[in-house]
């Protein structure tokens, strides 16, 4: 028999059971239907509590945080259709080389009277000449893939990069190219700086040198120029060590990073040279187990323009190595590593202008890649590496103007003076406000 | 029954139904207060939205949650430097300074200390130094084109990545027209915050760089559409500041986009530190900007309720202090220094059928600027989709007048994709581009005879 001595009213009496059935089943009728509506009201009451709380998808729920995520859909679907354009039918037919078919890949047509060609077209057009004001014309040359990068981060420090080279170049009266499209699809990767260079150099008689720079190297000197007058007589000057790649063969003996590329016929020689192993595929596969086998301590992968061009320095040793400049009086590359920790130590010891080991040209952040999936060291050391060499470098543009950053890792500036009714009296500390290497030699 | 037994009996259900009565009361309150914290939140007991991002971050493992932990942590890792591995000693902290809003009633806001005499300094620097004239050899006045952006990652996954290619076609357009480029990253004003920023800085520009005759400023989600043209700088030689826009909609019809401020020149001389001084206080953020957001909604023409904006600001003042600056400000309509993105996207692919780059107008607009589109932030005042697929369509647009001088374009508006379109040749010299970009006259370095 059921308990039902809470439900039941104290004026109640009798058994339940039998003998009054009528009344207690009428009673229980009650009850249910008294359950019910409390199960209703709880139900609903629930229902309420779960809207207001984390929202119950159709039924409705908090508004902005719906709109948000609608957003980010649209964002997502979009971003996919950008990153993800379908190879139509040009593009699959020229990823199939056979490099064992008689197809020898060419950056283009030969030229072999580049210097004539060149200095026909200079003296024809002296508005263009290949030296402003006694300096010769420099282009420098970066770059990145036109699609989004895989972390989003990776397009943020993508444009401070390039701001930092904007500040350096502005300063330095050197022009910039930021190339965004894949020229040549089967030299994809970091073979793509050959035909582009190669393409710059003949588009463009006027310019003296291309230097082509990583988009994840970074001007941490900005007062530093090249020592052009040092390098007359070569043609590529790179970083690196003679004995590193001659002596030792290392692959890592110089860095393809940072470089200067002399526009002439010397140079188009060596680009056709080097290009033979970049071929995406089979051709670039293979000649990454020839390089790792050449190399001591290289990993396995396929070719890399840098393996690629010290393997030919070394082999080919008597056609190109009277031209090429190994420099490492300064830092025209500056492996990251090592360096970013002491900025401290450098703003209290030393200043810019140096270049080298005491203040560093470039910083240069190998191995990062915050654009892509895979890097070599952890992200996050990367990016705060990264935010401090571009503020330490931001730092001696900001002084020009009264301010810095509140310290290396941190977005905010501060002020370092006050204004003044008399702006043209005040010297900038590095005296780069006005640097005697734009200004104009007087006429 | 004994009558204890009834009483002890009745007490118990007594006891039991206000034992029943108590649970129902505080199952009662229970749900109360929670569905507070969901309307109204509830104080210190925090609200469901909170909960929500507290569980997220405690589940968010893995790349992407990283670096947006890094760049938050960067963001509000003032205090407390803890010192680098390897020893290094942190710069000395300065202490945070309150964020005070000011006071409407208290000193008033400046830009810096009043300079009256800045065309003399000018001139007596320009004299001492000549080797930074503020015309260039060929006759073309010295420009500095300014931009920038947050020096923090967009909300947007997307915006850093638009504003990469927005300072690329930037840099493009420069290149070809011997402008130089400051891109700023800095917060060099914390009152003058948000579209209120470029005031100071244009300002720190102006007096640091005497040599350059314009500032042109230029918003980041304005890109270049026209290459090959060159704005007509003479026309303007009796004016000190350029913008787009319309005198009739702006004196007469006090219109709050009557003009825009977006992409504008401003000479480097002391009409142009007046003006500035005279625009910037309705900039300061707080109550300043707030109250001046509500006089501009009710003096401008079809201006919705929001925050005081440089834009309207500048207008309200050319308005009610025509005769003070009128004659000097040039509202250029003929070319589109500024071009509304609206009206100009879908018809690029006519464009490229009827017209030609140089023309800076309707035709082929100089400027394509997308107003409202906001890929930076979260929330526009358009569709995401819409506003990323055309700014992509703009980008490529400037972008073919670019590779064509190289022998290339894209595949089409939307791809990023490109293709040839002439073959190679061993007499590159010979090969003139199509728009005459490669080495164009604005380019050229007019030489003296002794060079």
């Amino acid at each position: 028999m059921r308990e039902t001595g809470r439900r039941v009213l104290p004026s109640t009496r009798g058994v339940p059971n039998g003998r009054s059935f009528g009344m207690p089943r009428a009673k229980q009728l009650k009850k249910t239907c008294n359950n019910f509506k409390i199960t209703i009201l709880c139900g609903f009451v629930t229902i309420l509590v779960l809207r207001g709380t984390i929202g119950v998808g159709n039924f409705g729920g908090g508004d902005a945080g719906e709109v948000s995520e609608s957003v980010a859909k649209q964002n997502a679907r979009v971003l996919e259709e950008i990153r993800h354009e379908p190879d139509d039918e040009e593009d699959q037919m020229q990823l199939k080389i056979d490099p064992n078919s008689t197809f020898v890949y060419s950056l283009g047509p030969k030229i072999s009277d580049w210097d004539q060609q060149r200095e026909t077209w200079l003296k024809e057009n002296p508005q263009f000449p290949s030296s402003i004001n006694g300096r010769s014309r420099i282009l420098l040359v970066t770059g990145s893939p036109p699609s989004p990068c895989d972390n989003p981060v990776g397009d943020h420090y993508l444009l401070k990069s390039i701001k930092n080279k904007i500040d350096y170049c502005r300063l330095h009266g050197i022009e910039i190219v930021y190339n965004m499209a894949h020229l040549d699809k089967e030299m994809a990767g970091y073979w793509a700086k050959l035909p582009l260079i190669r393409r710059l150099m003949l588009s463009h008689p006027e310019v003296e040198w291309i230097w082509w720079m990583d988009s994840d190297a970074m001007f941490t000197d900005m007062v530093f120029e090249l020592p052009l007058e040092k390098y007359k007589d070569y043609n590529f000057i790179l970083h690196g060590w003679d004995k590193e790649i001659y002596g030792r063969k290392s692959w890592i003996g110089l860095n393809t990073g940072s470089f200067l590329l002399r526009n002439c016929q010397w140079s188009l020689d060596v680009l056709d040279a080097w290009a033979p192993m970049g071929p995406k595929g089979q051709i670039r596969d293979e000649a990454g187990r020839v390089l790792t086998a050449f190399f001591e301590g290289r990993p396995a992968f396929e070719a890399d323009d840098q393996s690629a061009l010290i393997y030919m320095f070394i082999t080919q040793k008597k056609l190109w190595g009277d031209k090429v400049f190994l420099e490492n009086s300064y830092y025209l590359h500056g492996f990251w590593v090592g360096v970013v920790d002491k900025y401290e130590e450098m703003v209290r010891n030393y200043h810019p202008g140096f270049g080298d080991d005491r203040w560093p040209f470039v910083t240069h952040f190998v191995g990062c890649k915050p654009c892509g999936s895979y890097a070599d060291y952890p992200l996050e050391r990367c990016l705060k590496s990264m935010e401090r060499a571009f503020n330490f470098a931001d730092n001696q543009i900001l002084q020009i103007y009264g301010f810095r950053h509140q310290k290396l890792g941190s977005a905010k500036v501060k002020r370092t003076r006050n204004e003044t009714a008399l702006p043209l009296e005040v010297k900038d500390e590095f005296n780069i406000q006005h640097p005697s290497f734009t200004g104009q030699k007087s006429l | 029954m004994r009558f204890p037994e009834v009483f002890s009996g009745r007490r118990v259900r007594q006891v039991q139904k206000a034992f029943h009565n108590a649970k129902v009361t505080l199952l009662c309150l229970f749900v109360t207060v929670m569905v507070l914290r969901g309307t109204i939140g509830a104080g210190k007991f925090g609200t469901p939205g909170q909960d929500l991002a507290e569980i997220r971050e405690h589940l968010i493992v893995g790349r992407r949650g990283e670096p947006h932990r890094v760049l938050t942590e960067a963001a509000i890792n003032e205090g407390g430097g803890k010192a680098e591995a390897g020893g290094v000693v942190e710069e000395e902290e300065e202490p945070e300074e309150p964020e005070v809003e000011r006071d409407p009633n208290g000193p008033l806001y400046s830009l810096g200390p009043k300079i009256s005499d800045w065309d003399e300094q000018r001139s007596e620097w320009l004299k001492k130094n000549p080797g930074f004239p503020n015309f260039l050899p060929n006759g073309r006045p010295r420009i500095l084109l300014v931009t920038g952006s947050a020096p923090k990652a967009c909300e947007n996954p997307v915006g850093d990545h638009l504003l990469l290619k927005s300072i690329k076609n930037k840099i493009d357009y420069c290149r070809l027209h011997g402008i130089e480029i400051f891109y700023n990253m800095a917060h060099l004003d914390s009152e003058m915050s948000g579209f209120w920023a470029k005031l100071p800085l244009i300002r720190k520009l102006m007096l640091s760089h005497p040599e350059v005759e314009f500032i042109w400023w230029m918003d980041s989600d304005a890109m270049f559409t026209d290459m090959a043209f060159e704005p007509p700088y003479e026309r303007y030689k009796d004016h000190n500041f350029v913008m787009h826009g319309w005198e009739e909609l702006v004196y007469n019809r006090k219109n709050w986009i009557g003009l825009n401020t977006g992409s504008f020149l401003l000479r480097n001389c002391q009409w142009s530190l007046d003006i500035l001084d005279a625009w910037a206080p309705m900039g300061p953020k707080g109550k300043i900007r707030t109250e001046a957001g509500k006089l501009l909604t009710n003096y401008l023409t079809g201006r919705p309720e929001f925050e005081a904006d440089d834009q309207s600001a500048i207008v309200y003042l050319l308005i009610t202090q025509r005769e003070k600056w009128g004659n000097k400000v040039y509202l250029e309509s003929a070319y589109y220094l500024h071009g509304y993105w609206g009206i100009l996207v879908d018809k690029y692919e006519e464009m490229i059928e009827k017209y030609h780059p140089g023309l800076g107008d309707h035709r082929w607009p100089l400027v394509t600027h997308f107003v409202g589109c906001k890929p930076c932030g979260k929330f526009g005042d358009y569709p995401v989709e819409q506003c990323l697929k055309q700014m992509e369509r703009a980008y490529n647009f400037g972008d073919n007048q670019i590779l064509q001088i190289y022998g290339f374009t894209h595949k089409n508006l939307s791809s990023r994709k490109v293709r040839q379109t002439r073959n190679q040749t061993d007499r590159p010299l010979e090969v003139k581009d199509e728009l005459g970009l490669l080495h164009p006259p604005f380019k050229a370095v007019k030489l003296s005879s002794s060079e």
